[in-house]
């Protein structure tokens, strides 16, 4: 009880003066930041190093040493040498099956989201429910299935059904539901059926002028789900100059002498960690990009869309 | 009509202030144009193949059975894939939570600068999800390179194969997930935080609540559904853990068991039994155990009480 109350005497000169609670979120902050940064900011360091003669590069909290871009173009080198360039194939097919499936996951989720918002039909709560259901199911319990139905069709290894499976994006749904539940006033949805405009109007006029906030999640989670997947490319698209670069880099793994000295043995392209490391810091760029692009539209949207409602 | 009112909480609940002025058959057309395009998806992508599996799985040598799931079930591994996710799930989980919830509030209560900048690093490592994360890991994870060696060091471990034993693997996936998934949950939870009214705030600023109180009292229950909903689909993702065990099963030699997890002994039955029956019964027994738990979650989170 006495805290609180220090607390909240100490609240007026709170934005000038470091009390010990400020000083303590500050370090707290920090010291989880630090902890975040430093893994990540060493790894990709990694490719800018090279290892030595027997495939080593020495480790330790500052093992930031012996960087160059020379380093860099050598280990970027090896990579593409990899099974002549396939690298560059895993990267298209993952950014046609990312976008794609991103894309459609936008059109779709979006007039489903405001539909089940703000208007009511004919087993409303049934598709929110399964949505809902569909949303928590882990995918890859339909991985299997997929693969036979896929199959079946004779889809297997071509990038298009990846696409409309991920382009089956219930969170999706969910999101633009929560948005336009919580920003959209039924007023304005009733005073333009007053106006005359038919339902899908309604939601192309005034609610998808409104919708940035959630079309920037739904891209967000979507890309980073489609890009990152792996269970489904690897049943759906066996071959490997077919698959994604999540596969590639899981291929890359198994075939490194770090970890398989016998399965590397016979390869001419040996991929230590500073290759790896690159490879990897190449395939998450897109990710990254998709990140601090929607670093301010999700942050000040989120604020600017609570001051307005 | 009424079909869809089953659902429907038995308390009455107050009457629609206004009721719709249009028609309702022209609601109900716009609605079936707008949801249309993704109820073809959920049909194709979602319905179907749960059919295909539930047939699948009740495919039995003459006409249908349990058979298929008596396979599983019987497989010797079978019990210890669910013990393995479980005590996964037992680490993961409340540090999820806490960290999670923890970071949010940190970072609503630092506006400015200085908040954006940590947020933004906090959420940089969801960047780096599934295989990138897992090599990302392995870097650290390997006492020859790591960052961190003095750690392994200081524990004695000089290879990965010590570092990554069987006993530890829930401990190491844990600091994974937790280290790919803490950020985005943040931005989740952060974007609750910041759809309160201010008004809301400065009321309780206004009453006298310090920040501790604020936090607990009036936050952590309007940010409520959020968590629920974190809860949720962390324990869903738990059961469908398969990359990180797998690869670190292809980069132990086998230390760790390549059917270690429910997905890996679904998909060993499914590609290299080629008992496509017993897989789909092991798909069916995780759908099931998902269903039940998104259930029970979303009925006690109010993620379901839509009407605002």
């Amino acid at each position: 009880m006495s805290n609180s109350r220090k607390s909240s005497g100490s609240r007026h000169a709170a934005t000038s003066r470091w009390t010990p609670s400020r000083a303590g979120r500050v370090g707290t902050m920090s010291a989880a930041a630090f902890i975040f940064a430093v893994p990540i900011l060493t790894f990709i360091l990694m490719g800018f190093r090279q290892e030595n003669s027997t495939g080593q590069v020495p480790g330790g909290i500052f093992s930031i040493l012996g960087l160059s871009l020379e380093n860099a173009k050598r280990n970027l080198d090896v990579v593409m040498s990899y099974n002549h360039g396939i690298f560059v194939t895993w990267m298209q097919n993952s950014l046609i099956v990312g976008v794609g499936g991103t894309l459609l996951a936008v059109l779709t989720a979006l007039p489903a989201g405001y539909a089940l918002a703000k208007l009511r039909f004919n087993g409303r709560r049934v598709l929110r429910f399964i949505t809902l259901l569909t949303m928590v199911m882990p995918n890859t319990v339909l991985v299997i299935p997929l693969f036979l139905e896929v199959s079946a069709i004779g889809g297997i290894g071509k990038l298009w059904p990846v696409i409309v499976i991920m382009g089956f994006y219930p969170f999706g749904v969910y999101l633009s539901y929560i948005h336009f539940l919580t920003t959209l006033p039924r007023e304005l949805v009733e005073a333009a059926r007053l106006d005359g405009l038919s339902e899908v109007m309604v939601f192309l006029r005034i609610a998808l002028p409104v919708s940035k906030q959630a079309v920037a999640l739904v891209i967000f989670f979507s890309f980073v789900a489609n890009w990152t997947n792996y269970f489904l490319p690897l049943v759906l698209l066996p071959l490997s100059e077919q698959g994604t670069v999540t596969l590639g880099l899981q291929q890359l793994i198994g075939s490194s002498p770090l970890f398989d000295p016998t399965m590397s043995a016979g390869l001419t392209t040996k991929l230590y960690m500073p290759q790896l490391a690159l490879a990897t810091t190449i395939m998450i760029v897109p990710v990254l990009a998709v990140f601090i692009g929607a670093q301010r539209f999700l942050m000040r949207g989120a604020v600017v869309g609570a001051v307005k409602g | 009509m009424t079909a869809t009112m089953i659902g429907e909480p038995a308390i009455a609940r107050p009457a629609p202030r206004r009721r719709r002025f249009g028609l309702p058959g022209t609601e109900s057309r716009g609605a079936a144009i707008l949801v249309m395009p993704f109820v073809l998806l959920l049909i194709v992508a979602g319905i179907i193949p749960t059919g295909y599996a539930l047939i699948q799985s009740l495919q039995a040598a003459q006409g249908f059975g349990f058979d298929n799931f008596a396979r599983i079930v019987g497989d010797f591994r079978f019990v210890d894939t669910f013990l393995h996710i479980f005590l996964t799930l037992l680490v993961w989980l409340p540090i999820m939570m806490v960290g999670v919830v923890g970071l949010s509030l940190l970072v609503y209560s630092s506006p400015g600068r200085f908040g954006s900048t940590m947020r933004f690093f906090y959420y940089i490592p969801g960047a780096l999800a599934g295989v990138a994360n897992f090599m990302l890991w392995l870097f650290i994870l390997n006492p020859g390179q790591s960052p961190i060696d003095f750690l392994w060091n200081g524990f004695g471990f000089t290879t990965l194969n010590q570092v990554a034993q069987p006993g530890q693997l829930p401990i190491i996936l844990a600091a994974m997930l937790f280290f790919q998934g803490a950020g985005t949950w943040l931005v989740i939870v952060n974007g609750g935080l910041n759809g309160i009214p201010d008004e809301v705030l400065e009321a309780a600023v206004v009453d006298g609540a310090g920040p501790v109180a604020m936090a607990w009292t009036i936050m952590l229950p309007i940010i409520r559904p959020w968590l629920g909903y974190m809860l949720l689909l962390n324990v869903a993702y738990g059961f469908q853990l398969f990359i990180e065990p797998l690869v670190m099963s292809q980069v132990t030699h086998g230390q760790i068991s390549p059917q270690w997890s429910p997905n890996q002994l679904s998909y060993t039955y499914a590609y290299q039994i080629l008992d496509t029956g017993a897989a789909a019964a092991m798909s069916v027994i995780l759908l099931l155990i998902s269903l039940g738990l998104g259930l029970w979650i979303v009925l006690r989170s109010g993620l379901f009480s839509d009407e605002r």
